[in-house]
């Protein structure tokens, strides 16, 4: 997921300067897990936005549907078409990819060109939960991690090491740069030596082939999701989700 | 990896030679007077001297521009050493061709401290290679005339190419596996970080067990207390022995200069004696001496080698 925060309000606030009609979206993807974008923040920015004296339309989407899936997130837009042909600005209440994904749709789609800006800063893809997360990928496009013991040192590793650990290492493993983290490359020795694949550990790893992450990065599938019929095909399988073992999070 | 010799460096250490390097260090200046200056001063004293790259990520002089004017107005050869922190393959790649233009012959080929313990940590960091992977560049270029991409190198560099390792680390049987990949990599020589301890030192010696390739114990005889503090406190897989932490802290009280260094050459050619006399019984081809500023030192500690 995209870990995300609200920016300060002082921020938002100098974005919107001067811009009276305003319309607050909110996600029900990643800005849904991290409270920056569900029905609760964008109600209780819109209210923030009244008490400074801004007329204030909200969008909320449900669970599920992300502003940045914008064949679903477009219904959501559709519905409030005129509120955003009169806004003078949309405030975001998503990552980065929302607001432009949004601001994208509302320029070709809808017509008018306005200020879409963002209500939060996105801090990173990240796993874990349901508190605490980690950043462990950055979308490189070339995966290494079946060269390292499916610890990806390119992102765990504070100086994205292929050929580690460095000469950093504190003595209880943790890393020079951060003695919270631990160093990555210590933790791809233990899980080798677990494994008996020492020897891998020996090999020189070839340097990254960075060519596969030339920004922006353009993306195309054959065949689109439909995203109703999944839904509700996979309906039986949310059960899973009422039963088994409750998740208890490490310290 | 043939068997030619390009360096004084690697002619000594192929012949049994025992070995001594030293270490100059460019300034944050627009000049380079001051490893100069040290330079004369080791001229004779040692083989080579290693040039620093921006170490702990503190920006200076660069060090291909300090290893060509150092060689050339001293005769002082030198091993330029170059770090991935600040520089991808591309830039690397022209370093090291521009490192054989200028005549340089050694190169010693590190990963680099993390830019955000520098002095500017808003420095975007690189390390687009690390030193197992930059070993094998240079070996690529002076071996087969290539570069990572495969292109053809008109007239490759003759370069030598050794790598760090460090003796103290604090998880030592990565370290070893590393330095193992860094001479499978075709690192020629090797040069360790600080050692204060013989037990490291043999302890060290014992993982990494028989390797082809000589191995330089580095060794540092502060010249002043805060250096010797410093190396404690700051440097990572580097402890300084409490007693010769005390006994340089207590020379600080000497108010006369001269009796203040001649506490200091004393308390350092104690404790390096000892040291040294150890040394002689591991399998170390040579002795690299980060006595920076400190040249005086030296002949006494060649002595205890003899």
């Amino acid at each position: 997921m995209i870990a995300q925060e609200q920016k300060p309000i002082e921020e938002i606030l100098d974005y919107l300067k001067g811009k009276q009609k305003v319309v607050a979206m909110g996600c029900g993807g990643c800005a849904t897990f991290y409270h920056t974008g569900d029905k609760k923040a964008v109600k209780e920015m819109a209210e923030r936005l009244r008490k400074e004296g801004k007329e204030v339309t909200e969008i909320i989407l449900p669970l599920g549907v992300s502003a940045c899936e914008i064949d679903m997130s477009s219904k959501f837009l559709e519905k409030k078409r005129k509120a955003i042909e009169n806004a003078d600005a949309l405030l975001m209440m998503s990552c980065g990819d929302g607001v432009q994904v949004i601001a994208e749709y509302i320029e070709k789609r809808i017509g008018v060109t306005i200020a879409v800006v963002p209500a939060n800063d996105a801090l990173g893809l990240v796993g874990g939960g349901p508190k605490k997360f980690k950043e462990t990928c950055q979308m490189c496009g070339q995966c290494e991690l079946g060269k390292t013991a499916g610890i990806c040192p390119l992102t765990s590793c504070s100086k994205g090491l292929m050929n580690g650990p460095c000469g950093g290492v504190r003595e209880d493993g943790k890393c020079e740069v951060d003695p919270e983290k631990d160093c990555a490359w210590v933790r791809i020795y233990e899980r080798m030596e677990k494994m008996g694949e020492l020897a891998k550990f020996e090999e020189m790893r070839d340097p990254h082939a960075w060519s596969r992450a030339k920004r922006p990065r353009l993306f195309e599938i054959e065949e689109p999701v439909n995203p109703v019929s999944t839904i509700l095909s996979s309906l039986p399988a949310y059960l899973t989700l009422f039963g088994g073992p409750k998740y208890e999070e490490e310290e | 990896m043939g068997d030619e010799v390009y360096s004084q460096l690697m002619k000594e250490l192929k012949e049994g030679k025992y070995v001594f390097t030293g270490e100059l260090e460019p300034e944050k200046a627009g000049d380079v007077e001051e490893p100069i200056k040290a330079a004369r001063e080791l001229v004779g004293l040692v083989t080579a001297c290693n040039v620093t790259d921006n170490p702990q990520s503190f920006a200076y002089v660069s060090s291909l521009a300090a290893s060509y004017k150092i060689q050339q107005e001293t005769g002082m050869e030198c091993i330029y050493q170059l770090r991935c922190a600040d520089r991808n393959r591309n830039a690397l790649l022209s370093d090291i061709l521009g490192a054989g233009v200028l005549g340089l012959k050694n190169i010693l080929a590190l990963t680099g401290d993390h830019v955000s313990l520098g002095d500017t940590p808003d420095a975007k960091p690189v390390f687009d290679l690390d030193s197992t992977t930059l070993i094998a560049l240079i070996r690529k270029v002076v071996d087969e005339g290539k570069d990572l991409g495969g292109n053809e190198i008109h007239n490759p560099p003759k370069l030598h190419v050794g790598a760090a390792a460090a003796p103290g680390a604090a998880v030592l049987k990565a370290e070893i596996a590393k330095v193992r990949r860094k001479i499978k990599a075709g690192a020629e020589f090797i040069q360790t970080q600080v050692v204060y301890y013989t037990e490291v030192l043999d302890r060290f010696f014992k993982e990494l067990g028989k390797v082809d390739v000589p191995i330089l114990v580095g060794i540092f005889p502060a010249k002043t207390y805060a250096q010797a503090d410093f190396f404690d406190k700051y440097v990572a897989g580097v402890d300084v022995p409490p007693d010769y932490l005390q006994n340089m802290k207590e020379t600080k009280s000497i108010k006369d200069k001269e009796k203040r260094k001649e506490e200091v050459d004393r308390v350092n050619i104690e404790f390096f004696t000892g040291f040294l006399e150890h040394l002689k019984d591991t399998p170390a081809a040579g002795c690299h001496i980060m006595a920076v500023g400190y040249p005086r030192i030296i002949p006494a500690l060649k002595k205890v080698m003899e």
